[in-house]
């Protein structure tokens, strides 16, 4: 099997909503110092290879790793791009992890970095070149325009993250004062992380509940931002990463799950499932990563969580998907503060997706976070001490799935 | 910083400007031609012409999907089947849209739903009546075929979706 791989390092640049003081290779290399920073030991060229990832078509620019390799050191070095919509920066990480893993001759320590800088180009032109393909055979088989542009306002991230939370909440008899919570929670978290975007150290329950509606029942206060940001993670062999940090961070398990297509289907065939927050991909991915990892009790094992959650929502439908809590009581959990930084299982104290959304780059912030709350160098670094910790994604057709499984211990079980 | 051959930090470049330049630019996405398959598709709406729905069902696990498919995506076999299904159906799950009129500057408020049909396994997006009102909606509802008065063989025969008196002993707890 695969050599156990750990992760030496990971580092952010700085968040925001229109970084204009950089260009994107710059934002890229700004993650990248922030990473070789926390491992002080490691030169530029002692990494072997290098993955790089961000979302197509948001910023404008085809193939940017060819003009950054520059300022990724990436020159004369093996280079791979891996984009999967979402879940980039998931997919990023685990392709780090891969290369590694893989064992091939030369080829010990991997840089992925993943980035995404919204303010540069069109966000809804870029979903709309996502969709537009499954989209526009609805006009051939009849639809007229209007309606059609209805749908498509339906039909966007928000359109189905609007349906998971209408059917989650019928499910569990939960309220808007619920997803408020989680919201309040994140942002406040997020005002202690440097990097971070929104930072709201004073939000109350009232005032997310006080802005209007975007779609029922997600109000403007509960959506995501469009952030400007990169992050990058330092893969490496077990041998290796002993001597470039204190603590390093050994991946177990990695899972990246698909399921059948979402909402609007192929073709105009409409969605696979009738419950939309049933996401059999996030419990098949739960269940490959933590085989691979040996956690047979995820709700004990488990000491912190990054859940990919742009939408409160989430937050909560993940967290029991995942495993982390029973069906139906991640409400109560955020009541009881459970997942607070000083509770019993802190969840997103970076302030997550809700609070920094930088597409390509989020998903691959959940692990980079999460191994980092190992290490005890989180900037929101959570007071019990963190053995095992995982970090998930959500995208692609917004139906992929990606889960990486953290711990300070290498896990030998399944090798 | 432990050894000599430390890499230098590119911040003595950055601290000569604040601000980058900006260059505006724009991508044309309407010339791409996308590939669609609608053979699947032709029975469903031929029927649609007589009032009649139907779905495909895949032989190897027995769901039905309405709209129809072209491949079952857990046996990866292309369903052969076709059966009837009734015209009424369900709320899966629906979520409110804000939309402002560009002349009028109104906003309406149109619930787009997910509709589960009786007999189907899988949803599809649709509208409700305009008269239905929006605070009205649940999660659940029985809902019924609204046919338009003629019907060309496409989708939006179906022009909408009416409410149907729910007598189920189950609201009470729903509302």
């Amino acid at each position: 099997m695969g050599r156990q791989v750990a992760i030496a390092s990971a580092g952010f640049s700085e968040h925001a909503s229109k970084r204009s003081d950089v260009s994107m290779p710059e934002l890229v290399s700004e993650a990248i110092e922030d990473c070789l920073k926390n491992a002080p030991s490691v030169e530029l060229g002692d990494i072997d290879a290098f993955v790089n990832g961000n979302m197509p078509a948001f910023e404008g620019a085809n193939i940017p790793e060819l003009w950054m390799t520059d300022w990724m050191g990436a020159r004369n070095k093996p280079l791979l791009r891996v984009t999967t919509g979402g879940t980039t920066g998931g997919s990023v990480a685990i392709a780090g992890y891969y290369n590694v893993t893989a064992g091939l001759p030369g080829v010990d320590t991997v840089l992925a970095v993943a980035f995404e800088q919204q303010s540069q180009g069109d966000t809804s032109v870029g979903l709309a070149s996502v969709a537009y393909g499954e989209i526009s055979i609805l006009n051939t088989l009849g639809v007229s325009y209007d309606q059609l542009s209805r749908l498509l306002s339906a039909g966007a991230a928000i359109g189905v993250a609007a349906y998971q939370a209408t059917t989650y909440m019928n499910k569990t008899k939960t309220h808007e004062e619920d997803l408020a919570r989680v919201v309040v929670q994140n942002r406040r978290n997020a005002a202690k992380t440097w990097w971070a975007h929104l930072k709201m150290p004073n939000l109350t329950i009232e005032d997310v509940l006080d802005t209007p509606y975007v779609q029922y029942p997600l109000r403007y206060g509960m959506v995501c931002p469009a952030s400007d940001g990169a992050c990058a993670m330092l893969f490496t062999t077990e041998e290796k990463a002993k001597d470039m940090c204190d603590i390093p961070v050994y991946v177990n398990g990695v899972a990246s799950v698909a399921n059948e297509t979402a909402v609007l289907g192929y073709d105009g065939s409409g969605s696979a499932q009738v419950d939309p927050s049933m996401q059999l991909g996030a419990i098949r991915s739960a269940e490959l990563a933590y085989s691979q990892a040996g956690i047979s009790f995820p709700r004990k094992e488990i000491d912190y969580a990054e859940v990919y959650a742009p939408f409160p929502n989430q937050e909560l439908m993940w967290t029991e998907k995942l495993g982390l809590f029973e069906e139906a009581t991640a409400p109560e959990m955020y009541k009881a503060g459970v997942t607070a930084v000083n509770g019993e299982l802190p969840v997103n104290c970076s302030g997550g997706v809700n609070s920094t959304n930088a597409i390509g780059a989020s998903a691959m912030e959940r692990p980079a976070e999460a191994a980092l709350q190992i290490m005890g160098k989180a900037s929101n670094q959570v007071p019990k001490t963190v053995h095992t910790s995982i970090g998930s994604g959500w995208g692609g057709s917004l139906n992929l799935i990606t889960l990486m499984a953290m711990s300070d211990q290498p896990q030998r079980k399944w090798r | 910083m432990s050894k000599m051959t430390q890499r230098k930090s590119l911040e003595y470049i950055k601290k000569d400007y604040k601000r980058t330049r900006t260059l505006p630019g724009s991508w044309y996405l309407a010339s791409y031609k996308f590939k669609f398959n609608i053979t699947h598709m032709k029975p469903f709406l031929e029927k649609l012409k007589e009032k009649k729905l139907i779905a495909n069902q895949c032989s190897s696990c027995n769901r039905v999907f309405f709209p129809p498919r072209l491949v079952c995506g857990k046996c990866f076999v292309k369903p052969d089947k076709w059966v009837d299904i009734r015209d009424t159906a369900s709320v899966s799950t629906y979520a409110i849209s804000y939309l402002k009129d560009p002349e009028t500057g109104e906003v309406q408020q149109r619930p787009m739903v997910l509709v589960h049909h009786d007999g189907a396994d899988t949803t599809s997006i649709a509208e409700l009546a305009p008269d239905v009102n929006v605070k009205d909606t649940y999660v659940g509802m029985p809902i019924k075929v609204h046919w338009r008065d003629e019907r060309t063989g496409g989708i939006m025969d179906i022009e909408y979706y009416d409410k149907v008196d729910d007598d189920s002993d189950d609201l009470r707890y729903k509302k």
